[in-house]
């Protein structure tokens, strides 16, 4: 029948028909990709580009420290005083950090939690923890309102930043640490400028109330709110931060941060911090203790610098107002920082994939107390050899003399690894 | 028949074939639109343009696999959302591996930043670095439009395709010069040799497989690159899932970094 219509119209109009044909052709040819397809060698199916309402993932962490002791300093006998550990103690740790989180429309919701077994020579302990559990709502692009526990990093510093008046202490060489949020609510603001010097600038406003034994309880008596305000600006191609923060238990804190690439491989970076009638606990030879108050001021400022080899400098000098420059960094203090000294150097010269072993990073960094001129010298790497799966290990070596920071802690070298993997 | 009928009919057998034609023609020029600059003598800048039309038309947001190869044939992949807004506004961020999932990275300019979640504020990086190792550095992943950062020093001919010499802008850009070997009909590059300011070749990226990638944008969906730097090893970063896309400006800042994967 086919056959039968095709004849008869090419009988009656057989140029017609051929011209027909070629539009055919033509329109098939048209329908066809531009350009030849092909068996592909590539896989281009991204099933990511896929986004799920819940996700959920964690990680699994195993850290082991071995600390060779040295039975003759100062940290030793206040550690291990009444306890007789030998030469040598070992810490284990195993922990779970596990992440759910929802996302519909301009609602989300995240939770983190933190599990962790540790023995240690005198102890073992199970931890449990909630690092993080908020929900954020952003009835526009440029704002967003959050409440519940949420980490708050603020400063621009590596291994200090005094200017980061709510953040937790972190391991500037540990970067993936989950760090514990702090209790809030607030809302952030962004703006774009497309004109001048200033590109764009945010506002973070933040109220931290305290509740005895349950949460913030570190910046005050139970009932007080705390308020933080951070104002971001990019101005001339520079991060610029400025910082409150206030409480009525908690001094009046400011702070300013910046940071500017100099060149394409060249960045500085810098903070600086003003406490008004900080306290300051203070302990006299005799164990007498007394609280004073005064103004502290902090300040920061690092260089961060790759060259062609891929090696990465990083330095930053740091002068920590509410430090000792004295016989006092010995002795025990509630308010302990991780660096009780006054003026200290942070160096790390990492190399990324050396011998061409890709996906290892190897690193050596050193703290040194510019006071005393001791320091912990510690060269480590990192290595994800499969996906999924970080493997990390460090060597922590404190040199000093008698009566310096770093000669009186209590191991005379820590070996470090921790192995995590993602999932 | 009248003599309307057969004027009509001799007008027919001239007109019939040209308006054919013409209907051919329209349809396939209709279907590659790329064709239409083909046409014209175009310069060195015209055609810097065009490709960069071609590879990223616009406000968009597209998906990145990026696949680094080892000489042993082991591989590891990596999945970015990337967002692009105006000439100098670019976000990536991590999708997989799980131990990468929620870092994000910020480009404004010859401004970059990197976001790793635990570590809160957003560290300053630079357009050598990479923040997924292997051959791809940080400026081939958030590459501004070629125009944006590089002059055309020059316009030859060479095996069929265009070749541009370009010369960068300033000290910031990643390449001091570049050579890109164009397709003359397409305007989509074949190959780009980077160097740096000494003259010594740094890597050279190879671009295959001419496809639609999404809104019907057809451009290369795959760049390969091999560098005597890294010898034995190759990057691919394979292109899809390509939307336009306006977001707006304050989505391209710092402090949204931590939250840009809610526009998924």
């Amino acid at each position: 029948m086919t056959q039968d219509l095709s004849g008869g119209f090419s009988n009656l109009c057989p140029k017609l028909s051929r011209r027909v044909s070629v539009l055919i052709i033509c329109l098939m040819l048209w329908g066809l990709p531009p350009f030849p397809a092909g068996a592909s060698e590539y896989d281009f199916a991204i099933p990511e580009a896929e986004p799920a309402a819940w996700s959920f993932g964690g990680r699994i962490t195993a850290r082991y420290t071995w600390h060779r002791l040295d039975d003759q300093t100062t940290g030793y006998g206040r550690l291990y005083a009444g306890t007789d550990p030998g030469a040598n103690t070992h810490d284990g740790q195993a922990a779970a950090e596990l992440s759910a989180a929802w996302r519909r429309s301009s609602f989300q919701a995240r939770v983190l939690t933190r599990h962790a077994y540790t023995r240690t020579f005198e102890q073992d302990t199970w931890d449990n923890d909630i690092y993080e559990a908020y929900l954020s709502w952003s009835p526009a692009p440029n704002i967003t309102l959050d409440a519940g526990k949420k980490p708050v990093l603020w400063g621009t510093g590596y291994a200090w930043n005094p200017a980061g008046f709510l953040n937790r202490p972190k391991d500037p060489d540990d970067p993936s640490l989950n760090l514990e949020g702090r209790t809030l609510a607030g809302i952030d603001f962004i703006k774009s400028v497309t004109h001048g010097a200033l590109n764009n600038f945010g506002i973070t406003a933040l109220v931290l109330p305290v509740a005895d034994d349950w949460f913030n309880t570190d910046f005050g008596q139970h009932g007080d709110v705390n308020t933080a305000l951070k104002l971001y600006l990019l101005w001339h191609d520079t991060d610029i931060d400025f910082i409150f923060f206030n409480g009525p238990d908690h001094p009046l804190s400011l702070g300013l941060d910046f940071a500017k690439n100099l060149a394409e491989n060249l960045a500085v970076h810098g903070e600086l911090a003003f406490q008004k009638d900080a306290p300051t606990t203070d302990y006299t030879a005799d164990s007498t203790v007394s609280q004073t108050t005064e103004n502290q001021v902090s300040g920061l400022l690092g260089l961060r610098y790759l060259n062609a080899h891929d090696t990465t400098f990083i330095a930053e000098y740091y002068h920590n107002g509410a430090g000792y420059d004295d016989s006092r960094i010995f002795l025990p203090s509630p308010d302990r920082q991780r660096n009780p000294g006054k003026d200290y150097l942070y160096a790390k010269i990492s190399q990324k994939e050396p011998l061409e072993i890709l996906y290892l990073t190897t690193w050596v960094s050193a703290v040194v107390n510019l006071h005393d001129h001791s320091l912990n010298l510690q060269p480590g790497l990192t290595w994800t050899p499969v996906t999924n799966l970080e493997i990390n290990g460090r060597i922590g070596v404190p040199i000093g003399d008698a009566q310096t920071e770093f000669g009186e802690k209590p191991d005379r070298f820590r070996p470090e690894i921790w192995v995590r993997y993602y999932f | 028949m009248t003599y309307f009928q057969s004027a009509l009919r001799r007008a027919g057998k001239w007109v019939m074939p040209f308006v054919l034609s013409w209907m051919v023609c329209a349809m396939l020029i209709s279907a590659s639109p790329i064709l239409v600059s083909a046409q014209e003598t175009l310069t060195g800048a015209q055609i810097l343009e065009q490709v960069d039309h071609n590879l990223q038309p616009g406000n968009l947001e597209m998906y990145r696999k990026i696949i680094n190869i080892e000489p042993d044939g082991k591989k590891k992949e990596f999945v970015l959302w990337f967002l692009k807004k105006d000439m100098d506004k670019i976000v990536t961020l991590f999708i997989s591996p799980a131990s990468e999932e929620g870092r994000a990275t910020l480009r404004l300019g010859d401004n970059m930043w990197l976001y790793i979640p635990n570590v809160g504020k957003p560290i300053r990086i630079t357009s050598m670095q990479s923040v997924v190792g292997g051959v791809f550095n940080n400026a081939d992943i958030m590459r501004l439009d070629y125009h944006v950062e590089y002059d055309v020093a020059d316009l030859a001919e060479d095996q069929g395709q265009h070749l541009l010499d370009l010369k960068a802008k300033t000290g910031a850009v990643a390449y001091d010069r570049l050579k890109m070997w164009v397709l003359k009909q397409e305007l989509v590059p074949t190959r780009i040799e980077c160097y740096a300011a000494t003259g010594m070749l740094i890597k050279t990226l190879h671009f295959k497989e001419i496809k639609d990638i999404g809104d019907g944008v057809v451009r290369p969906a795959v760049m390969e690159t091999d560098s005597p730097l890294y010898q034995g090893y190759k990057s691919i970063m394979v292109s899809a899932n390509l939307k336009k896309r306006d977001l707006p400006d304050e989505v391209f800042t710092l402090n949204y970094l931590s939250r840009v994967k809610d526009l998924r």
